[in-house]
């Protein structure tokens, strides 16, 4: 029993960061409809930025979280306005060529890293590091524990943001309609582009809060592409709602498919887990949230 | 008539001036050499690179091989083994080497040795380490580097002389390599008596491993032993005493735990953790602390075995191809099979066993992380410092 607890406990904590990371993502497929698959990279940005603010500046990686988030925005804002809007104007071929101008943002950015940092791997230490404390034998480890409330925050602060606010009203009205959101005199444009920033800024924490936990190198972003993509898909495209459950979903079937079945086989878990949602729930949890 | 005579004789000083360069330029020997530069083992990839390139510097500059210009073409795998097998191609085709080098990952090495056998070019692997790499019958293979299954000789000793435990849990990361250390490990064990209560692999990257952690500690076994590379096994270290793991050992078995990335990351965690390696720079081996210091010197970073075998590797890249007869395939591998030489890493001898061939065979070590410094202690005679054992966990960790 205690061996399932501590599964689970490990599952909805590593949860709360994947649920940052798809948040993201999700934000920017509902308003541009686009898989942004520089997602992992610009998050490998900010973890470097966030290296950078504790080794040379002596920031703790929390209040780091105050520095890489305004870049990660001013940086998928510049993306969005002079990388991937320009391309709406240009006819193609494939409709879908601002998703390739992404992956090729994803390239560049790994390189650019490599060429600063080299790919030598990185970590910082903090004396909370390792900390953890007990709740009847169940270890919550500390950084987890934090981020995943930070991770909460955040949310909740989007979700106001989204619902309260009037400018969070035009982003939902340029996510369901973009044509009939300019025509009522939204500046879908100028959205996009504060949409981009937003999912930057989310990816930029859930990077941030990763850090202590983990370590960071140029190639780092690749798998966390994915595991955002997997999210967002799990979730239901453009759902927010849908993005926590699925980040949540996610990281207790990996947890329990570690534990129960095999380690080596949790991303298998994780993948059979998003086919079934597929196939017998296509459009994802957000069937079932409705938000 | 005299015009044209001038004509001629001015031709002939000007062919011989533009030709003059080509004669008095030294003759360059081009070796390929595959390594991942990019990819999350182009940390490692560094390194190589780095000490490949210094011993190339020292080789040119002591004229090791006459008037001849030795030159090291390095090309990136990335850690796939699709891509080193045509970085290998181009590297025979199109820049015509005269042998390769190079190999990290056990998988990428496996591939390119498949090219090289296939193009009958010699190929000098000096760190992919898994069995089966000399045990294709591939004459054109050669390998530096113990094979993966003798890594933990070095440990087997000392386990019987001193830990004498009975239960052990294996931790292994699914890769080529990974698998193929774990099933000589788990041997080993048979041999020694030792029951393996666990044996559990994971793909490697991952965040969190406490889903795999916790089984450990349910099964609480005497030795945990990890054949798990660098981030992986800090991490594995960090999360082990965040779950209070305590078994009587801990033993890495593999590239993750002798890094000084190991106890940066890990921090207190790493205190007293074994590692089986296959070399130390205070081991008795001529040049071998002077390259350690040389390196840090130069890059201003540490070096670790993997360094030294790339390191060792180019020396015995440039013995050979003094000694060979000619440039031709076939007097290259005769000079490579002839080999007898030392270097950094040891002596280097190839021979066959079991069944493998062409292998160079050498003792491994044990290390252990001592107050954040990596000190060899096993075997006793040669040990850098006295081990620590029994470990208190509970103290170490406060």
């Amino acid at each position: 029993m205690e061996m399932f607890i501590q599964t689970l406990v490990s599952g909805i904590l590593i949860g709360g960061i994947y649920a940052l990371i798809g948040i993201g993502m999700t934000l920017i497929m509902g308003v541009m409809k686009i898989i942004n698959l520089a997602h992992g990279q610009l998050m490998m940005v900010a973890m470097y930025i966030t290296f950078v603010c504790h080794q040379y500046l002596g920031l703790d990686p929390y209040f780091a979280l105050f520095i890489a988030m305004p870049c990660l925005f001013v940086l998928g804002a510049a993306i969005q306005k002079y990388l991937l809007n320009p391309l709406l104007k240009v006819d193609s071929i494939l409709p879908e060529n601002q998703v390739l101008m992404t992956v090729g943002i994803g390239m560049v950015l790994t390189e650019v890293m490599r060429f600063i940092f080299h790919s030598d791997y990185r970590s910082i230490e903090t004396g909370y590091s390792s900390t953890a404390f007990y709740l009847g034998g169940i270890s919550f480890n500390l950084p987890m524990f934090v981020a995943f409330g930070i991770a909460l925050l955040l949310t909740l602060g989007l979700f106001l943001f989204l619902l309260k606010t009037d400018v969070g009203k035009s982003v939902r009205a340029t996510a369901q309609n973009m044509d009939a959101a300019m025509i009522l005199g939204i500046n879908a444009h100028w959205i996009t582009i504060l949409t981009y920033g937003l999912g930057s800024a989310l990816v930029a924490a859930a990077g941030t809060l990763l850090l202590p936990i983990y370590y960071l190198f140029p190639d780092i972003g690749g798998p966390f592409t994915l595991k955002a993509f997997v999210i967002t898909m799990l979730g239901g495209m453009g759902s927010t709602v849908g993005a926590i459950v699925g980040g949540v979903v996610l990281g207790v079937a990996e947890s329990l498919g570690a534990t129960y079945i095999a380690m080596s086989l949790k991303d298998a878990v994780a993948m059979v887990i998003f086919l079934l949602v597929l196939i017998f729930l296509p459009g994802g949890l957000k069937k079932l949230t409705k938000v | 008539m005299m015009k044209k005579l001038v004509m001629t004789v001015m031709m002939i000083v000007l062919c011989a001036l533009l030709a003059a360069p080509s004669v008095w330029a030294r003759e360059t020997i081009k070796v390929g050499i595959v390594l991942p530069l990019t990819g999350g083992q182009a940390a490692f990839g560094e390194i190589e690179r780095n000490s490949f390139e210094m011993a190339l510097a020292e080789i040119n500059s002591a004229k090791l091989l006459g008037d001849k210009k030795l030159e090291f073409i390095f090309e990136d795998d990335t850690g796939k083994p699709e891509v080193a097998r045509s970085a290998a191609e181009k590297l025979i085709t199109k820049d015509q080497v005269v042998m390769l080098g190079g190999g990290y990952g056990s998988s990428e090495t496996f591939a390119i040795a498949g090219v090289a056998q296939q193009s009958a070019i010699p190929f000098l692997v000096n760190t992919g380490s898994a069995d089966k790499i000399t045990e294709q019958g591939w004459d054109y293979v050669y390998r530096l580097n113990p094979a993966a299954s003798d890594y933990p000789m070095g440990l087997e000793t000392f386990l019987t002389e001193v830990v004498k435990p009975k239960t052990a849990a294996i931790l292994y990361e699914d890769s080529n390599f990974g698998s193929s250390s774990s099933k000589s490990f788990e041997t080993t064990c048979k041999r020694l008596g030792i029951n393996v209560v666990l044996s559990e692999n994971y793909s490697k990257g991952g965040v969190d491993f406490k889903p795999l952690l916790v089984k450990v500690k349910q099964a609480n076994p005497d030795l945990v032993y990890m054949i798990s590379y660098l981030m992986d096994a800090s991490l594995l270290m960090g999360q082990s005493m965040e779950l209070r793991i305590t078994p009587k050992l801990f033993v890495g078995g593999a590239a993750g735990f002798t890094l000084p990335e190991f106890p940066k990351k890990a921090g207190k965690a790493s205190e007293n953790v074994f590692s089986a390696t296959l070399w130390y720079q205070t081991l008795p081996y001529p040049g071998a602390m002077e390259y350690f210091n040389n390196y840090g010197k130069k890059y201003g970073k540490e070096t670790e075995y993997h360094g030294a075998e790339a390191y060792a590797a180019a020396y015995v890249i440039a013995d050979t191809l003094k000694r060979a007869k000619s440039l031709s395939r076939p007097d290259v591998k005769a000079a490579l099979s002839a080999t007898d030489m030392m270097t950094v890493f040891g002596p280097v001898k190839f021979t066959s066993y079991d069944k493998k061939i062409n292998q160079n065979k050498l003792p491994t070590y044990l290390v252990q992380w001592i107050d954040g410094k990596l000190e060899l202690v096993w075997p006793k005679k040669i040990a850098s410092k006295p081990f620590i054992y029994p470990i208190d966990f509970e103290k170490t960790w406060k």
